[in-house]
């Protein structure tokens, strides 16, 4: 068992590479292709999930060579440690199911040309996320990283005919871009401080110090904050996931923010020595205002696929908070109650992808099925998707954070961060605390107004269109995937303790975090402190619940009278899909209530034929405003530009020039190095 | 290990069917003593029970847009409300399930049966019910976080977030009011009436268009489905009440299960429920019900009475 754990990775690496190269010799079989780039997907997520799956369970971290450059000295070595373990477990978990679901779903979503390309793409995407979280120095991270940005920018392109997708890969690019070039100037800082390119040596916490440790934090927090999607580096987001086919949204939404998230607590969190106050404050106010705004414009979305987009910047902000919470517990030396709050964070990166990729998955069904992502479009789907709807009602209960699902277990745990935060934090900036218990209080809510909304809008009712009226189930395997990653929902959400028990190692795996007894309680629930202070067991409330299910069942079997099918009452007209409430209204009132903070613009015109009062069209327009591209990146970019305007004296395309300048560097660099022998 | 899980079993049993048998009757007794005020005669006490028992046994009409959802709404609404009064301490100084959860789950099971209520109330087609839906979670959204922060500001004051050992502390100290327990009563109480669709933030008894929230959303349901929405809502109203008075006046609560000690508790608890109820109608029969947009601006008092709460008690 040792020695295959021991070959294992290196092995995922080789099935992915001789599945990308069979995938490429196939070009002209989409078919076998399409077989072919998924199932050896599948088999190389297995091989990591077992390799992650042991170190999560034994503790051991595994570590060894990939390849090593003997002229250059360069080495490429992996470590699978409990966190990377958890992260790669949490990619392999969501990864198979959304394989399966691809060998279906691309026969339908892709053009049969481009299947090698997506197929290979997808493949290429899911080993640098894997090479991500096991690499153990910089070299090695940053290749990865590299090659994780440019296989998305393509999966997002995939429809490049769109200029929607074109424009969405170039932002994601752009953006990615500057966060890669903020990591490569802290690694370089970092590196020259510690004379090596191994992590170890690097992430040791006493590598810098002083206001170069302040200017480091603040790199890593905006490089990897990019991918992660926090606001306010969130503008790509939205526009890349929804341009993806669906189970590659799935992917990017599931798994490749916790790339960010990754970086997040590798670098920023655990990276740098003791967290700073200040750090973790940071973390705590971007987290609660990528919770708050991600959830509040996700609600607002008509899009199917854009309105998930924007709840993952929910979530993601959710673990940030957590990890936040974490880090000011560290800066105030509350081991235990940092481990708490890592607890929480990390299973919500669990649940979240699990939820999130059924969601999108259901989404990619229902897109199949209609070919719109406009829910007002939508309708009815429940009666003509009776699975792919119940799949998606799971989903929808489970990110609502609706008790015995699994959205409830990692919030319940971040609400104990809090809480105990606030208790046991001196000092003024305790009040964080409960602040952002109220805000998450808000967004879980609110996240289920979306999900009502989201739910009963598409699936519920009379179809909107003659599109959705047609709408046919989608085939079994798409359908499964989306069963399995359900169950997980409900399997999660009922046992958590079973989650939190698997977690514990990879959480005093973490330097300065310790558990002062069990955070589970018995074998099914949770009491992360103190079980004075407050313990859940999902698992047996079910029970309760289920008991009063059957009671109003009994209670309604009495009557002797049959049930009696009636049209809906439409105040006398007839009812059709016109008369429905529409999403936009249904988000209406939270829409004015927000007004401070959606700012949105209407307008509203009546074409009138032969009088005023008998308008024969309405036309209403909304739109709320791009706060953050508005007040934030259109100046940057002006900036930018304005920049870039002022270096084109430099350029002007005569070779003397250029030869002149290369003469002047010499010269400095002369001088500069005479000066310091 | 085995008595105690019968213990517990039969706790939940006898408290579910209690607080079941209890409901109706708090909701006549509101309709009626507000018809006194009103210089009504009112209907008799019964009449809940009158007419749940009518709804039971009639034809259920259900629409033909409807699905399952429909159906399952009512069920999963009433199966939240009866399993959430589990979690509750009422005449003994222990929630039959508090080894189960405290306040968190509490409020998300709550929150379990809203969203199915308000997701099958889209489910036939009819306008209403999405305006309903629609409103009554947008209520709900910002009434939730004013919830919590009411009762953690109680739960964190003891350090405890279970309610059972939560009751069994407030009892053991010396009877004590700080201010915090009077700014977070004030805020739960204003939460309570939102929660409950009371005026004036819902009105009961209106079945006009406009004005409607929760009758909105389910003025498609009819005979038992009707019976399930209704009760639930009555065991709902009575168990914020309940916790209201536990939370902030512990008297006469039993601490063992003991026949006088529970005779004692439940003349308190009845008297305390009761008093709440007056105030409930007291407020319901003297206020205008509010624009739908002036209710978060009540909302946001309780939300920051809430915060109040927990600030002075821990600066």
């Amino acid at each position: 068992m040792r020695e295959l754990v021991a070959i294992g990775l290196p092995a995922a690496f080789a099935v992915r590479l001789l599945t990308i190269a069979a995938t490429m010799l196939l070009v002209r079989r989409a078919q076998t292709c399409r077989w072919t780039s998924m199932l050896g997907s599948i088999a190389a997520s297995i091989l990591t999930m077992t390799v992650a799956l042991t170190v999560i369970t034994t503790g051991q971290p595994v570590a060894g060579l990939l390849m090593r450059h003997v002229a250059s000295s360069i080495v490429f070595d992996y470590a699978v440690t409990p966190l990377s373990a958890w992260f790669l477990m949490v990619l392999g978990l969501i990864g198979i199911p959304i394989a399966v679901y691809s060998i279906a779903y691309f026969a339908h979503a892709i053009a049969a040309p481009r299947t090698a390309l997506v197929g290979s793409a997808f493949n290429v995407l899911l080993g640098s996320v894997e090479a991500v979280f096991v690499a153990n120095g910089i070299i090695t991270f940053l290749c990865a990283w590299e090659v994780m940005t440019l296989a998305t920018a393509a999966l997002v392109a995939t429809e490049h005919q769109e200029l929607a997708s074109r424009g969405a890969a170039f932002l994601y690019l752009v953006m990615s871009h500057v966060g890669t070039g903020c990591l490569v100037v802290g690694f370089l800082v970092l590196a020259a401080h510690a004379g090596s390119l191994s992590f170890p040596d690097l992430l040791s916490g006493e590598v810098v110090s002083g206001t170069l440790r302040q200017g480091v934090f603040l790199l890593f927090f905006v490089g990897f904050g990019v991918k992660a999607g926090v606001i306010p580096m969130h503008v790509w987001l939205p526009e890349a996931h929804p341009a993806a086919p669906s189970s590659v949204s799935a992917l990017m939404s599931a798994v490749l923010i916790t790339a960010g998230i990754y970086g997040l607590y590798r670098f920023c969190g655990f990276g740098l020595g003791v967290p700073d106050q200040r750090w973790a404050l940071a973390f705590m106010i971007v987290g609660m205002l990528s919770a708050i705004l991600g959830v509040l414009y996700a609600l607002t979305q008509t899009d199917l696929k854009r309105l998930l987009a924007y709840s993952t910047i929910e979530n993601s902000g959710i673990i940030v908070l957590g990890l936040g919470a974490a880090m000011m517990a560290l800066a105030h030396r509350q081991p235990i109650l940092a481990a708490v709050a890592v607890a929480a964070s990390l299973m919500h990166v669990l649940n979240h992808g699990v939820f999130k990729g059924l969601l999108f998955l259901g989404a990619g069904s229902v897109v199949m099925a209609t070919g719109t992502r406009d829910v007002e479009h939508m309708g009815g789907l429940l009666k003509r998707m009776p699975k792919t709807g119940l799949y998606f009602l799971i989903g929808a209960l489970a990110i609502s954070g609706v008790p015995m699902l699994n959205g409830f277990p990692s919030e319940w745990l971040t609400f104990q961060a809090l809480l105990l935060g606030f208790t046991s934090t001196p000092g003024v900036v305790r009040l964080a605390f409960p602040i952002a218990a109220g805000l998450l209080a808000l967004t879980s809510a609110l996240a289920a107004t979306c999900f009502v909304r989201a739910f009963g809008i598409s699936f519920l009712a009379l179809p909107r269109s003659t599109a959705a009226a047609g709408a046919r189930e989608s085939p079994m395997l798409m359908l499964a995937p989306q069963a399995w990653l359900a169950a997980l929902c409900l399997v999660l959400g009922l046992f958590p303790g079973a989650v939190l028990r698997a977690l514990e190692g990879v959480v005093v795996s973490l330097p300065g975090l310790r558990t002062a007894a069990p955070m589970t309680a018995g074998a099914l629930g949770m009491a992360p402190a103190l079980s004075a202070f407050d313990r859940v067991v999902p698992g047996v409330f079910a029970i309760v619940v289920l008991g009063a299910l059957i009671a109003a069942a009994l209670l309604t079997a009495f009557r002797k009278t049959a049930m009696r099918r009636a049209p809906t009452w439409a105040c006398g007209g007839v009812l059709t899909a016109r008369t429905e409430y529409t999403a936009t209204a249904f988000s209406k009132p939270l829409l004015m209530i927000f007004e401070s903070i959606y700012r949105p613009m209407r307008q509203v015109d009546a074409v009138t034929e032969v009088s005023p009062y008998y308008p024969a069209e309405v036309r209403y327009r909304e739109q709320i405003e791009p706060t953050f591209e508005r007040y934030l990146y259109t100046p940057l970019v002006r900036l930018v530009m304005r920049g870039a305007k002022g270096m084109r004296v430099l350029q002007a395309g005569s070779l003397h020039t250029y030869l002149a300048y290369v003469l002047v560097l010499a010269v400095i660099l002369l001088v500069w190095l005479g000066g310091t022998t | 290990m085995i008595p105690d899980v019968l213990l517990a079993t039969g706790a939940a049993l006898l408290q579910a069917g209690g607080m079941l048998a209890v409901a109706p009757l708090l909701k006549t007794l509101i309709k009626k003593m507000k018809a006194r005020l009103q210089n009504r005669q009112g209907p008799p006490l019964w009449q809940g029970y009158y007419d749940l028992a009518k709804l039971l046994r009639k034809e259920p009409v259900r629409s033909e847009t409807a699905s399952w959802v429909f159906v399952a709404g009512p069920r999963v609404y009433f199966a939240a409300a009866v399993a959430a009064t589990t979690l509750v301490p009422v005449l003994i100084a222990a929630a039959p399930l508090e080894a189960a959860g405290g306040i968190l789950l509490l409020v998300g099971t709550l929150a379990l049966g809203r969203f199915a209520l308000a997701t099958a109330a889209l489910d036939t087609g009819s306008p209403f019910g999405g305006m309903g839906a629609s409103r009554d979670m947008t209520i709900a959204a910002l009434a939730e976080p004013a919830l919590l922060l009411g009762l953690f500001a109680s739960a964190l004051a003891v350090g405890t977030m279970n309610l059972g050992a939560l009751v069994r502390t407030l009892l053991e100290q010396e009877p004590a009011w700080h201010p915090s327990d009077f700014l977070a009563f004030a805020g739960l109480f204003i939460i309570v009436i939102a929660e409950t669709g009371r005026i004036p933030v819902d009105n009961p008894a209106t079945h006009l268009e406009l004005t409607m929230i929760h009758e909105a959303m389910v003025l498609e349901y009819s005979g038992p489905d009707l019976a399930l929405v209704e009760w639930a809502s009555a065991v709902k109203e009575l168990l914020y009440l309940t916790l209201l008075a536990n939370l902030f006046m512990p008297i006469g609560i039993a601490l063992r299960a003991e026949p006088v000690a529970l005779a004692i508790a439940l003349v308190a608890w009845a008297g305390k429920v009761f008093l709440l109820a007056v105030a409930v109608t007291v407020v319901e029969s003297t206020n205008a019900k509010l624009r739908l947009f002036r209710v978060p601006e009540l909302v946001s008092v309780s939300l920051g009475l809430a915060f109040l709460a927990l600030a002075i008690r821990f600066l």
